[in-house]
């Protein structure tokens, strides 16, 4: 079997005050597209350098297609592409020297996707990078880092500062674009606190907060997993003691909404028999199971 | 045919896609021979990952209900070209005539009642795919 596109192993890593990572674990296998999802401050950063070799970790070892990249930087870094969540051009280069420039670094470069690339988004190559908005910063540097059709894509919080009316759209067109030539082999890490808009994007992911991996599951497992059960009652609510299984508990007049992680359908089973008047079960979507699985805190 | 998926359902992304497919198929709307929609053009439809898509698409390849043709897509196959073998799709009907057993016991529906609601069922696919 190949090596992974991406393999954590018991990553720890120390800045001086505190520990921003400790001992998380992940795999990622290539061809998948895979959420890397958690709040500000939860160790995703930090992961990503690890990767990039711009930190070194203080314990445990990462590998990107089974190379380490403290001593392959060069080779780890031909078969990714990465674009940070906040992007810097040179202020002197247009739209396309900028490319230009990108290109000049790698030994492949699709220019027929550049232009495509460039027409959907409405990006006019001759405008100085010191007038494009964040968006347009961010849009420019995923059309570098695409056009360069890398192993790997590591995007870190790539739709923050964006309109929320266009981040779906847009995050879509990217990653359809990456995938289309070589559908099942281009793999995507993507690093976000903004979940809604990769609801459908996403094979696998894992939930990072305060350092550790708390979740990880593929989407459809987490979503089959992950429920919210409504049963509305006539009379008296059953006991909140009947649900031990629950992770949340919520009274609203006559309905009792709970939220299940597995075991749904024996819950289900067990409400019927206390003859409901009505009994609904929903999956969460990933947001929502990101939100049930980080301690509560601050919002992400 | 319009495919449509539904996060909240808790059925896995590319199974909704295969039911569907198949149901289509069963109801006389996707007839042998027509095409499907490619793997971009689904995946953007329906704002989904085109990994997902071409999951569906082999699983319904080995399933015998598509095929693939170089170059100009999957295509629905012509009826009684499944590769599995009799007794193997007997077993998975079977499968979920168990399941459909279970559901309806849930539900409160007898046995009688459960027989004639799959009989009307079968009558009414027959004359809405000869009515195609």
């Amino acid at each position: 079997m190949s090596s992974p596109a991406i393999s954590i192993d018991d990553l720890a890593y120390r800045y001086d005050r505190s520990e921003a990572l400790h001992g998380l674990s992940l795999t990622v296998q290539p061809g998948e597209c895979y959420g890397f999802f958690g709040r500000t401050g939860a160790g995703k950063t930090t992961t990503i350098k690890c990767l990039l070799n711009l930190l070194r970790p203080t314990r445990g070892a990462v590998r990107v297609f089974g190379m380490d990249p403290a001593r392959q930087e060069a080779e780890v870094k031909a078969r990714l592409a990465y674009v940070p969540d906040f992007v810097a051009f040179y202020p002197w280069m247009s739209v396309r020297d900028s490319l230009d420039y990108q290109a000049s670094f790698r030994s492949h470069w699709n220019r027929d996707l550049e232009r495509s690339l460039l027409e959907q988004l409405q990006l006019d190559p001759n405008l100085p990078t010191t007038g494009l908005s964040k968006g347009q910063r961010t849009q420019l540097a995923l059309i570098g880092a695409i056009a360069a059709e890398p192993d790997l894509l590591v995007l870190d919080e790539p739709t923050s500062g964006l309109d929320p009316l266009v981040r779906r759209e847009f995050i879509q067109t990217i990653i359809g674009a990456y995938q289309d030539a070589a559908p099942g082999q281009r793999t995507v890490f993507v690093s976000t606190h903004l979940i809604t808009e990769f609801e459908g994007l996403i094979d696998r992911f894992t939930v990072v907060d305060q350092g550790r991996a708390v979740l990880t599951a593929t989407a459809d497992d987490a979503r089959g997993r992950f429920r919210r059960i409504r049963a509305e009652f006539e009379g008296a609510l059953p006991e909140d003691s009947e649900f031990r299984q629950a992770r949340s508990i919520r009274r609203r007049g006559r309905t009792l909404e709970l939220v299940v992680n597995g075991e749904g359908e024996s819950l289900m089973e067990y409400l019927r028999t206390r003859g409901p008047a009505s009994l609904e079960i929903e999956s969460l979507t990933l947001e929502e199971i990101f939100l049930h699985t980080v301690q509560p805190g601050t919002t992400p | 045919m319009r495919i449509q998926v539904q996060f909240q359902s808790g059925v896995p992304v590319y199974l909704q896609i295969v039911q569907q497919v198949k149901s289509a198929a069963a109801g006389g709307t996707l007839r042998p021979g027509e095409s499907l929609p490619s793997v971009r053009t689904l995946a953007e439809e329906l704002r989904i990952n085109r990994n997902t898509v071409a999951r569906a698409y082999t699983e319904l390849e080995s399933d015998g209900v598509i095929e693939t043709r170089q170059g100009s897509g999957c295509f629905l196959k012509a009826n009684g070209e499944s590769p599995l073998s009799k007794s193997v799709r007997q077993e998975r009907l079977l499968a979920g005539i168990d399941a459909l057993i279970v559901e309806a016991h849930h539900f409160g529906i007898t046995d009688v009642e459960l027989k004639r609601l799959l009989a009307d069922r079968l009558t009414q696919n027959r004359s809405q795919s000869a009515s195609h």
